[in-house]
């Protein structure tokens, strides 16, 4: 075992022979699995705002989480009482999950437990941002606070944040698996207030992933970071209202990965599927989408948000080809979802924290390069819509999805003219992806600031896509 | 491992706020908080999953020559709280002082929560056999109606929480809340031409708790509305807003009258405080004190009592809601709307007015009745909304047919002086609400 990892045993008092003893009441109730998580989450955050450093904070999490599986159900119990009562009363709580239909077998007994470490490491950097000094990390906010003023006087209110964390996991469950994981993670991100003639408008930037403090220095300098919040403020000063109706789209790369996200990727994930609740159920070798459209979900990326060296449930991850050349292939699995469905586990198990059970979700979803040329894409467009900067999207399960834009320029002629400010573009997912007419060379990923939502439970995800042009979608402006 | 000395918060407490005192600290406020919650899932006729779950968790602000730094912990152990004050001590030198921070002065604490009905003792009676049935018999209802396909679930949650706030001031408040809610999700249709809808019933007590019965037959009737939608062209029609859609669009307008957007600059309504900017049958209260209702607590996280305000009366702006650093940022008084570091509601909703739901889509020569929105278009500094929306084509005063993939867009400042007709129906179901409303003109996208 790593000599220098983290203490567990001095953190929580818990020793190997005990951690045993509670999988094993876990299993008591006739359970086909048990696992514990065990969970210790350090972060800091720093806030700038009104030309002072306003404020940190410290936050501590340690915390348990037991679940046990039997069948298609599940029982989960946490505490963040690391007492040996306490936790004998969760595992007792989650096994809870058989008794409801008991039946007559006696109970699986783990015997044995294997000690196994992560055979990869997606961090980039020379050390986790957590032991570099406050003091440098201020200076960083600071530099991002000062230029997003020295952009453009029309700047009034700038906000940096900046935050981290250092995420300790240790996963052992009743197949006699053991594994440890080191996470760290750090974002620095601006927003940036614009005023003129009565008007207001807001932009926002920022960057991070799975990387030390190095990378504020090398890849994306905080100086970058405030004045292209800035930017954005300034452009959205001089924008018309979006254009209201059906017109063909043109997505920039990397930050319109969200369509991708929210029209593909939530849709392939394999609760959905096996609950038939989604309009993909039926479609693995089917063709959903445009020849020219494939998708692969990668956790193994160095340095992105969405990456990680293990999922939550100890099992390492694969780069998954989802959509090849429009055709439905394979989806995102956990453990549960990968035996109900008879398919592969792919490490797609992921969860918020300590106080939820693993979902199936996504990582790193990009589509891959096309061979086309951004500027010829754009020049096809006689009228229509080009998507800049992107802040969010949703989807109904039906394949109804939205994403919304904070910076857009009307295509007229096949050249960007004026911008645009907020939109938001609706379609049903067979439908645009069907629609997809190029697509782009340049792939790229979006901004490293990204966090994706279900079920409750938050967990960092980055996208990616080169440009894109869509035949028609719906444009939800006012004009 | 050392002794816990959770069972003794106010002991711990006052070791903390000596610690800190000790190492400089001038002022200090600490919130324990003690959760437990019962979750259970059901989905087609099975328990699906179980949670049970307690957590502990303990939040500390601290002041110095007017500095301000926090902490937060689950780890309740002695050492590690006093490694936390530590640390924060460490990182105040590098924060700049600030002349608005630090906290509220002990002139305003009063307080009495005992008539604000929190805390229904029927959670300790309660057995899990019996929380399981009533997810269980609300889907089965439901699936007794065959044009339902698939079920996304029902679920019941019984949740209480203890909170503890002490502080440098000589401030302690104690107080335990309840909290029960039954939900259900459903889909109809097939092959890509699905649709989904839920329902829900959030109370503090459990006998005011809607019923199976009542939970099935909605979560049914919103799920089938949406059958067979078509599309429509883009027009600026009148739309009605469904009461679950005045409370979102009451949640935007609450982003943009919390004090902190406010000396942000970050709302459109920041230089508007004493203007109408809505008409005569608009009024929106933050009341804290209504009782054994969702958004009641007797103070918030700073200790201050929560009130009763009026942000919008009868049209005109009246109030902004504030925490303590927001309000001294303004000049203004605190409302009892802090929590942590920001600003939250307490029971923040528009009152209703004279109108019959029915009479208001009766109005409709050729409308939108608004149903639900996705997406994430708000922008609280330009007041602009514009979100993917569902809905039903309202036609002559009827409802005609369901209407899909179109998006609404409007202004929430032009909104707010189009409201044309307000209901009677508001229900308490979340801390954020209010009736159905009629909007003269939006912005309906679709071909």
């Amino acid at each position: 075992m790593n000599k220098k990892g983290f203490d567990w045993e001095e953190k929580t008092g818990l020793e190997l022979h005990q951690v045993q003893k509670t999988l094993n009441l876990a299993l008591s109730t006739g359970a086909d699995f048990a696992e514990l998580f065990l969970e210790y989450v350090l972060s800091l955050s720093i806030l700038m705002e009104d030309d002072i450093i306003k404020e940190t904070s410290e936050n501590v999490s340690l915390g348990l989480g037991i679940r046990v599986i039997k069948k298609d159900r599940t029982g989960y119990a946490y505490t963040n009482e690391l007492s040996l009562e306490k936790i004998k009363s969760a595992a007792l709580s989650a096994a809870a999950i058989c008794q409801l239909r008991p039946e007559k077998s006696s109970p699986l007994i783990l015997k044995k437990i294997n000690t196994a470490s992560p055979d990869r490491n997606v961090f980039v950097g020379q050390k986790p941002a957590t032991s570099a000094t406050l003091a440098n990390k201020i200076d960083l906010v600071k530099r991002a606070y000062q230029q997003a003023f020295k952009h453009d006087q029309s700047v009034k209110k700038v906000q940096v944040a900046y935050g981290e964390s250092m995420q300790q996991v240790w996963i052992i469950n009743s197949e006699g698996l053991s594994i440890k994981d080191t996470r760290p993670m750090a974002r620095l991100a601006t927003i940036a207030l614009a005023e003129k003639n009565g008007r207001r408008e807001t932009g926002f930037f920022g960057g991070g992933g799975r990387v030390g403090l190095d990378y504020f220095n090398i890849s994306l300098t905080p100086e970058t970071i405030g004045a292209e919040a800035a930017r954005e403020a300034c452009l959205l000063l001089e924008a018309t209202e979006a254009p209201a109706g059906e017109y063909p789209v043109v997505l920039s790369p990397g930050h319109s990965g969200i369509l991708v996200h929210e029209a593909v990727g939530h849709l392939l994930e394999a609760d959905f599927i096996r609950k038939k609740t989604s309009i993909f159920s039926d479609s693995l070798g089917q063709k959903v989408a445009s020849e020219l459209i494939t998708i692969y979900d990668d956790p193994n990326l160095p340095g992105l948000r969405g990456s990680y060296n293990l999922d939550d449930e100890g099992t390492r991850p694969e780069k998954t080809l989802l959509i090849d050349r429009g055709r439905v292939v394979d989806f995102l699995t956990d453990r549960l979802s990968a035996r109900l469905l008879k398919k592969q586990n792919n490490g797609h198990g992921r969860r918020q924290d300590y106080t939820c059970w693993p979902l199936p979700r996504m990582s790193n979803t990009y589509i891959e390069a096309g061979d086309q040329d951004a500027d010829e894409i754009i020049q096809s467009v006689k009228k229509g819509l080009y998507v800049s900067q992107l802040s969010g999207g949703q989807v109904e399960d039906s394949g109804q999805f939205t994403f919304s834009i904070s910076l857009g320029y009307l295509i007229e002629n096949g050249r960007l003219t004026r911008p645009v400010s907020q939109a938001t573009l609706i379609g049903h997912s067979f439908d645009i992806l069907q629609k997809v007419e190029m697509v782009g060379s340049d792939l790229d990923f979006g901004l490293q600031t990204g966090t994706c939502g279900k079920e409750g439970q938050e967990v960092p995800v980055a996208d990616g896509c080169p440009t894109l042009k869509i035949k028609a979608m719906t444009i939800g402006g006012t004009k | 491992m050392t002794k816990k000395v959770k069972d003794n918060w106010r002991a711990l407490a006052d070791r903390l706020i000596n610690y800190g005192r000790k190492l400089g600290a001038e002022e200090i406020e600490i919130v324990f908080s003690d959760s437990r919650e019962f979750n259970v899932e059901v989905r087609l006729g099975q328990v699906e999953n179980l949670v049970e779950a307690n957590a502990l968790d303990c939040s500390v602000r601290l002041f110095q020559e007017k500095r301000a730094v926090s902490f937060s912990s689950s780890d309740l152990e002695l050492s590690t709280l006093q490694q936390l004050v530590k640390n924060a001590l460490k990182r105040l030198r590098l924060t700049s002082p600030d002349e608005c921070s630090g906290l509220p002065s002990p002139s305003l604490f009063k307080i009495d929560f005992n008539s604000l009905k929190l805390y229904d003792q029927e959670i300790n009676r309660l057995k899990p056999q019996d929380k399981i049935k009533l997810a269980l018999e609300t889907e089965r209802l439901a699936l007794k109606d065959k044009r339902i396909t698939n079920s996304f679930g029902a679920s019941f949650t019984a949740y209480e929480m203890k909170t503890l706030l002490v502080n440098s001031q000589e401030f302690a408040g104690e107080y335990p809340q309840t909290y029960f809610s039954l939900s259900l999700g459903l889909q109809a249709g097939s092959g890509d031409n699905l649709v989904e809808d839920s329902w829900f019933s959030a109370k503090r007590f459990l006998a005011e708790l809607a019923s199976p019965e009542e939970v099935a037959r909605k979560a049914v009737d919103r799920t089938l509305r949406h059958l067979n939608p078509r599309k429509i062209r883009t027009q600026n029609v009148p739309v009605v807003f469904e009461p679950l859609m005045t409370s979102w669009l009451l949640g935007f307008l609450f982003s943009c009258v919390s004090g902190t957007a406010v000396y942000q600059k970050a709302t459109f309504l920041s230089n508007h405080l004493g203007e109408k900017i809505a008409g005569e049958n608009v009024t929106v209260v933050d009341d804290g004190l209504l009782p054994g209702k969702l958004g009641s607590r007797p103070f918030d996280t700073e200790g201050v009592p929560t009130q009763r305000t009026l942000v919008i009366e009868k049209g005109v702006l009246k109030n902004f809601l504030c925490n303590t650093y927001a309000a001294r940022k303004l000049n203004l008084k605190s409302t009892g709307n802090g929590d942590g570091y920001g600003v939250v509601p307490n029971n923040f909703y528009l009152e209703p007015g004279p109108d019959k739901p029915e009479e208001i889509i009766r109005s409709i020569k050729k409308g939108l009745y608004l149903t639900k929105t996705i997406g994430h278009g708000l922008n609280s500094v330009t007041g602009d909304i514009s979100r993917g929306a569902f809905g039903l084509w309202v036609e002559d005063g009827e409802v005609v047919y369901p209407v899909s993939e179109i998006t609404v867009a409007g202004n929430l400042g032009r909104i707010l002086q189009e409201i044309e007709m307000v209901g009677q129906d508001l229900n308490f179901e979340s801390a954020i609400c209010g009736p159905t409303i009629k909007i003269s003109e939006m912005t309906v996208a679709g071909l």
